[in-house]
């Protein structure tokens, strides 16, 4: 199946899985915010970093160790 | 006593300590020039002078010693608990002792109020607050910048010589950028943090200085950071660019007037500039902007949101109400292009000594309308923006935003980055380039005060 960046199914979905409530300007911001995130979002998901160890607490005043 | 008002921040440190300023009378003055300037601006959300003349009267000497300033409205006073902007936050937040408060409490500095910034910190433009938006002293019908609006516009309109803002993505360089000043990101960690309502959970967001100049900011840093940040010659500084949407999506001329103001740096400084590949940087955008977003959501519950304050803007709302529908999985990919681009920059910095790339890809845009025309089309300004300025909150290093022009009438401004705990090189490379450009643009008035530069 390929991935769609489609609001109708997934926003009210989601908000409804949560019990959160969103009027019609609310829901009009949500899938403006969608449109915009879920695209780069699928993109980053599609990245393939099985070899990248996220650091674990890393110091962000320092560069990484090695 | 308004003229002392007109000079730098470390001109009114000095003539304070030399005696040709009196600080009283340096407060009121501040005070009479908010009350002047400021509706025009909504800069200033909050001032106590009461407070302000008890904090004079108790001031040790020090590096700031009187001399006013003005804090974002993101950090707790004692008399006064942060609002972020916002008719709600979801953040617990009380009156207190923030570490921004104590550091300018204890180098004598004064605070004479409360910069206004964008509702819950949550935009590049400044555009929206429960305040009413700042404007921008160059033309008030335009963004100051955010989020740390108030505080930018309340320096370009020299309401005062230096303000407090704090950026956890771009906060601090944006309205430095749109409002015509110096802004410094300080390498995570290094700035005073305490009291935020977010110091224990944000791994972005620092306190750091809004001043004119560099020097300016120098000196206000090193209050912040609590250690001096001593000035230097940078010497030959090796300048990295980088091809690629954050310096060729942009505007002309602000891309003109940046490309110029590396060309200065190197020749300034006896430098060169080389272009590297930072593959990661379009993938480093979205990662910090879901981890700054899954930074804020142990403070959000599905009641919460169901109850949110009428008063907090439909955007807010709405944006709030998005977050919990974010992927986590996204947010472990963002940790991993956390880690690659971090263990990437700190292969380049072996090789470069800066980073540049323009802060904004154009200048401010409609408060109205907060969208810019770059050459790949109308972006919102939040879009465009946030491509530049991510980066150094993601990895952790140091930037800072550098006024080099001009275009429309507003300020264009160039941004550096440098490797971690190399803040000082950013000072003495931004002080390199007013020396080039013969303090141009630094110096340069937006009409607010033209106008009024007799109030």
């Amino acid at each position: 199946m390929e991935a769609s960046n489609t609001a109708d199914d997934f926003i009210p979905a989601g908000l409804a899985a949560y019990g959160i409530e969103a009027d019609e300007i609310e829901l009009a911001v949500i899938r403006a915010a969608h449109q915009t995130f879920w695209p780069p979002i699928l993109e980053l998901l599609a990245l393939d970093t099985s070899g990248v160890p996220a650091e674990r607490n890393p110091d962000l005043s320092r560069p990484p160790r090695r | 006593m308004s003229e002392a008002l007109n000079l730098s921040l470390q001109g009114q440190a000095a003539a304070i300590a030399g005696g040709d300023v009196d600080p009283a009378e340096l407060l009121e003055a501040a005070l009479e020039r908010i009350a002047a300037r400021n509706p025009a601006l909504n800069a200033v959300v909050a001032t106590f002078p009461e407070r302000s003349r008890e904090m004079l009267a108790a001031a040790p000497p020090g590096p700031l010693h009187g001399v006013p300033i003005v804090i974002k409205d993101e950090w707790p006073l004692p008399w006064r608990a942060q609002r972020f902007g916002a008719a709600e936050m979801l953040a617990p937040t009380a009156p207190g002792e923030s570490g921004p408060y104590r550091a300018l409490r204890d180098a004598g500095a004064v605070i004479v109020g409360v910069g206004n910034m964008h509702e819950l910190g949550a935009s590049s433009t400044g555009s929206i607050s429960v305040y009413g938006p700042a404007r921008n002293p160059w033309d008030p019908e335009r963004c100051p910048g955010g989020s740390s609006s108030g505080p930018a516009a309340a320096v370009a309109a020299r309401l005062v010589a230096g303000a407090v803002g704090a950026d956890g993505i771009g906060s601090i360089r944006y309205p430095a950028a749109y409002c015509g000043l110096t802004g410094l990101k300080p390498t995570f960690g290094r700035a005073a943090m305490a009291g935020h309502h977010m110091a224990d959970v944000s791994s972005t967001i620092v306190s750091g200085p809004l001043c004119t100049d560099a020097a300016d900011c120098r000196l206000l840093g090193s209050v912040l950071y609590g250690e001096e940040l001593r000035k230097g010659e940078p010497g030959p500084v090796r300048i990295g660019i980088i091809r690629g949407d954050v310096s060729e999506d942009v505007a002309p001329e602000v891309r003109a007037a940046c490309e110029a103001a590396i060309e200065d740096l190197g020749r300034e400084t006896g430098g060169e500039v080389r272009e590297i590949e930072l593959p990661e940087l379009p993938a480093a955008t979205l990662a910090t902007v879901l981890i700054a977003n899954s930074e804020s959501l142990g403070d959000i519950t599905p009641e919460r949101l169901n109850h949110l304050d009428p008063e907090l803007s439909p955007i807010g709302r709405g944006l709030l109400k998005y977050r919990v529908l974010l992927p986590a999985i996204a947010t472990i990919k963002a940790q991993q292009v956390r880690t690659l681009a971090r263990h990437t920059l700190a292969r380049l910095f072996e090789d470069v000594d800066l980073i540049a790339w323009p802060t904004v890809p154009a200048v401010a845009p409609p408060l109205e309308a907060p969208l810019v025309e770059l050459p790949s089309g109308t972006l919102t300004a939040d879009e465009a923006n946030v491509r530049g300025g991510a980066l150094a909150n993601l990895t952790g290093i140091p930037a800072i935003s550098v006024p080099v022009g001009s275009s429309q009438g507003l300020p264009v401004a160039l941004q550096l980055q440098a490797a971690w705990g190399r803040d000082e090189l950013l000072l003495d490379a931004a002080e390199a380039i007013e020396r080039a450009n013969g303090r141009s643009w630094v110096d340069a008035v937006p009409p607010v005060r033209a106008e009024t530069l007799e109030a």
